[in-house]
């Protein structure tokens, strides 16, 4: 196998080159230039133009080789026939190449095309990415592609077919709470590979979990080879578009016609340990539980469920079910210490565990951290607990929700306690509640406890992590 | 590892006989044969043409017998009525030839090559499948067999190569494995078998990984498996179209 490829210079580059800003209008290059100072890009910006002398407040280059220095990352946006002749012009003045520009191998017309800019790239010797793809996000590096991407550096590393896709994940992303290390929107993956790109995050130490959309393998070969080499090693979540229609071959045998076109995504998922899901919010869902819990922690199968609302915990019950996950046992201690706490009528102290809201207000709430201790006692559960926030709000003589959310935070730091906390805040969509659940939700997920909308939404998430081979089996992955 | 030199002659000698016939898939002695080279217990067999006398041409196989019709235009041998089993002795062997060659005759086709193979002992009917994958290139496939392997649909595929554990897994992964094991006071089967069988076409060195793989689709159904072992008991080898072997995956 080829030796990995060194991205450094693509998520940290020293200086950005931008082809195809416009000194007149407002192009690709344009937004692209805008985004990079916004975000506080802290190296030199270097817009190349054939006769502008400045663009967006940057002085321009007349061309790649009349550049002060090689940059390590080029953004080209110009007409898709332009394309070829830019990149052999770059030759010696860029490492990295991001072609958003379309018309390529996506159309009948652009394959020949593609093609050309491949062989342009070895000409050059500089590697492109893309074509037909929206840039690369790299909070460490100062770049981004898109506005209203957070600054602040994560530890998930993603790599997404999709540009528009890509910035969905960015920043519906940051509003569930994920931090990301790096986003790279690969395109028609013409020259460097999602897999060259995976194979970087599994091998620097700033990644710690990995996102892939996918609707094609691009190069499935070494895509499998990669996984399978790095299995194990961190987690790898798949969002998979698409049927190939590829796959759909014209089969004479029994095991051409029972393959379909999922066959090898299947086979991919169980033989390289991916975390496979079926939605965007799933997607990102999962990333946010493993970014909370760490990647180490395997999630235990058994679930304690502890809130206000009885057919909220009866209908949760049933997802947890759904997603291969049980409802656990108490364990004796912690019903003794639940009975000892002598929980008014209405309340079930078997799991799951009921409380009314009315009953929580004993003790100006602080009966909730009581609970919780009780609960901890039954060993390799995992205490998920929901609160219907219009109901807990509307005693407003006490602070009860933000009293329920301390008891929560304490327990999670708590040295003493190893319990795998999960928080549900259920909101009736009210602006006035969206907004406090805003702000609960940043602390709680600080603290390492994922935040779900949802106990449904907890279950798919939960339940997608332990049905994989990384969250039943995970660190016992090898690399060899 | 390649394969080793006997399996790869073997396999070049069964190519050129079907191209020179213009034939996309090997005929099944073919196919055995190759099987076999790689290590795959296959029964016991002889080729007759319609003429041969039967009881000099069987004095080595063991009955009962099974025959089939040796043809390029037999597909699915069974649905044209090109099998006949459990045959006690070389009368009915004779028998079965002439009805298999009637039986054909009715639908155009003129056989004149037969297998004729011992029964093979009873067990669980399995199938073993090889195939490109367009995206991921050579695949493995193992599955609930026989002739209702369509309708059941209880099949695992793993891209290759597999390990040990793979193959183990591909096992456990069967809705059948049950059976496999046992179920309701019947022997369990040799599963370390079915497993070195799946190494065979699908391992690190097997047929599937090998450099210049002629084939595009593999069917070994049905694979008959019991306590004391695994059988081949019949093979499907398709050609790839073309002979050029580049990996547009790689």
């Amino acid at each position: 196998m080829t030796a990995p490829t060194d991205f450094d210079a693509l998520f940290r580059p020293r200086a950005v080159a931008v082809v195809g800003a416009s000194a007149t209008t407002v192009s690709g290059g344009n937004r692209f230039l805008r985004h990079l100072k916004n975000f506080g890009y802290q190296g030199p910006i270097w817009p190349i133009h054939p006769k502008a002398a400045e663009i967006e407040g940057f002085k321009a280059y007349a061309s790649f080789q009349a550049l002060p220095e090689q940059v390590d990352y080029a953004f080209v946006a110009v007409n898709a026939q332009q394309v070829p002749e830019v990149i052999r012009s770059a030759r010696g003045k860029a490492k990295f190449i991001q072609v958003m520009s379309s018309g390529f191998s996506e159309t009948d017309s652009g394959k020949a095309l593609e093609k050309e800019l491949v062989k342009a790239a070895i000409d050059a010797d500089v590697r492109v990415i893309g074509p037909n793809c929206l840039g690369t996000y790299s909070p460490s590096g100062g770049l981004t592609f898109t506005a209203g991407a957070a600054k602040e550096v994560g530890s998930i590393g993603i790599v997404s077919q999709s540009g528009g896709l890509g910035v969905d994940i960015l920043r519906r992303g940051k509003n569930k709470g994920l931090l990301f290390g790096g986003l790279v929107t690969v395109g028609n993956c013409a020259d460097v590979k999602p897999a060259e790109i995976l194979e970087y995050y599994f091998t620097s130490n700033q990644f710690h979990t990995i996102g892939v959309y996918l609707e094609t393998a691009m190069g499935g070969r070494r895509l499998f080879e990669i996984l399978r080499k790095y299995r194990g090693v961190k987690p790898v979540v798949l969002l998979k578009g698409g049927s190939t229609a590829a796959g759909q071959m014209a089969a004479i045998s029994h095991t051409g016609a029972l393959a379909g076109s999922q066959a090898a995504w299947q086979a991919l998922e169980t033989q390289t340990n991916l975390i496979s899901t079926a939605t965007l919010d799933e997607f990102l869902d999962v990333l946010l539980t493993l970014q909370c819990v760490g990647a180490a922690q395997q999630l235990a199968d058994g679930v304690v469920l502890f809130g206000n609302g009885g057919g909220t915990s009866v209908l949760g019950a049933d997802a947890f079910s759904r997603h291969g996950l049980r409802l656990a046992n108490l364990s004796q201690h912690s019903a003794h210490a639940l009975d000892a706490l002598n929980l008014p009528a209405g309340s079930s102290v078997a799991n799951p565990i009921d409380v009314p809201a009315g009953a929580l207000q004993q003790d100006s709430g602080n009966i909730a951290g009581k609970i919780l201790s009780a609960l901890t006692l039954t060993p390799g559960a995992m205490i998920v607990i929901h609160i219907n926030m219009t109901v807990v709000t509307s005693f407003s003589h006490v602070d009860m929700l933000g009293n329920l959310i301390d008891a929560v935070m304490k327990l999670r730091t708590d040295a003493w306690s190893a319990a795998l906390l999960v928080l549900v805040l259920r909101s009736d969509g009210d602006t006035e509640m969206e907004q406090i659940k805003r702000k609960y939700r940043q602390l709680a997920i600080a603290a390492g406890i994922p935040v779900f909308n949802e106990l449904s939404e907890a279950a798919v998430a939960i339940g997608a992590i332990r049905r994989s081979r990384f969250g039943s089996v995970a660190k016992s992955g090898s690399l060899s | 590892m390649p394969l080793a030199q006997d399996v790869t002659q073997i396999i070049a000698k069964c190519i050129q006989a079907a191209q020179a016939e213009g034939r996309s898939a090997l005929l099944e002695p073919e196919g055995k044969q190759i099987l076999c080279a790689l290590g795959f217990d296959v029964p016991n067999g002889v080729v007759v043409k319609a003429d041969n006398n039967l009881v000099l041409e069987l004095r080595h196989l063991r009955p009962p017998y099974a025959i089939k019709a040796v043809s390029a235009q037999v597909i699915h041998k069974s649905d044209f009525g090109a099998v006949k089993l459990g045959l006690p002795d070389p009368e009915t062997v004779e028998q079965a030839r002439n009805d298999i060659q009637g039986a054909l005759l009715d639908r155009g086709i003129n056989a004149d090559t037969f297998l004729v193979e011992e029964m093979a002992q009873p067990g669980v009917e399995l199938v073993i499948g090889g195939l490109i994958d367009p995206e991921f290139g050579p695949m493995i496939m193992l599955g609930l067999g026989g002739i209702f392997v369509e309708i059941y649909k209880d099949v695992v595929f793993r891209i290759c190569p597999i390990d040990a554990s793979d193959a183990s897994d591909m096992v456990e992964s069967l809705a059948a494995v049950a059976l496999l094991k046992g179920a309701r006071g019947r022997k369990a089967v040799n599963l370390d078998c079915i497993k070195q069988c799946l190494l065979l076409l699908g391992g690190e060195d097997g047929l599937m990984m090998s450099k210049s793989m002629p084939f595009s689709e593999i069917d070994i159904n049905p694979f008959i498996a019991n306590a004391t072992g695994a059988v081949a008991v019949d093979a499907r080898f398709i050609l790839k179209l073309n002979r050029d072997h580049h990996d547009s995956t790689n």
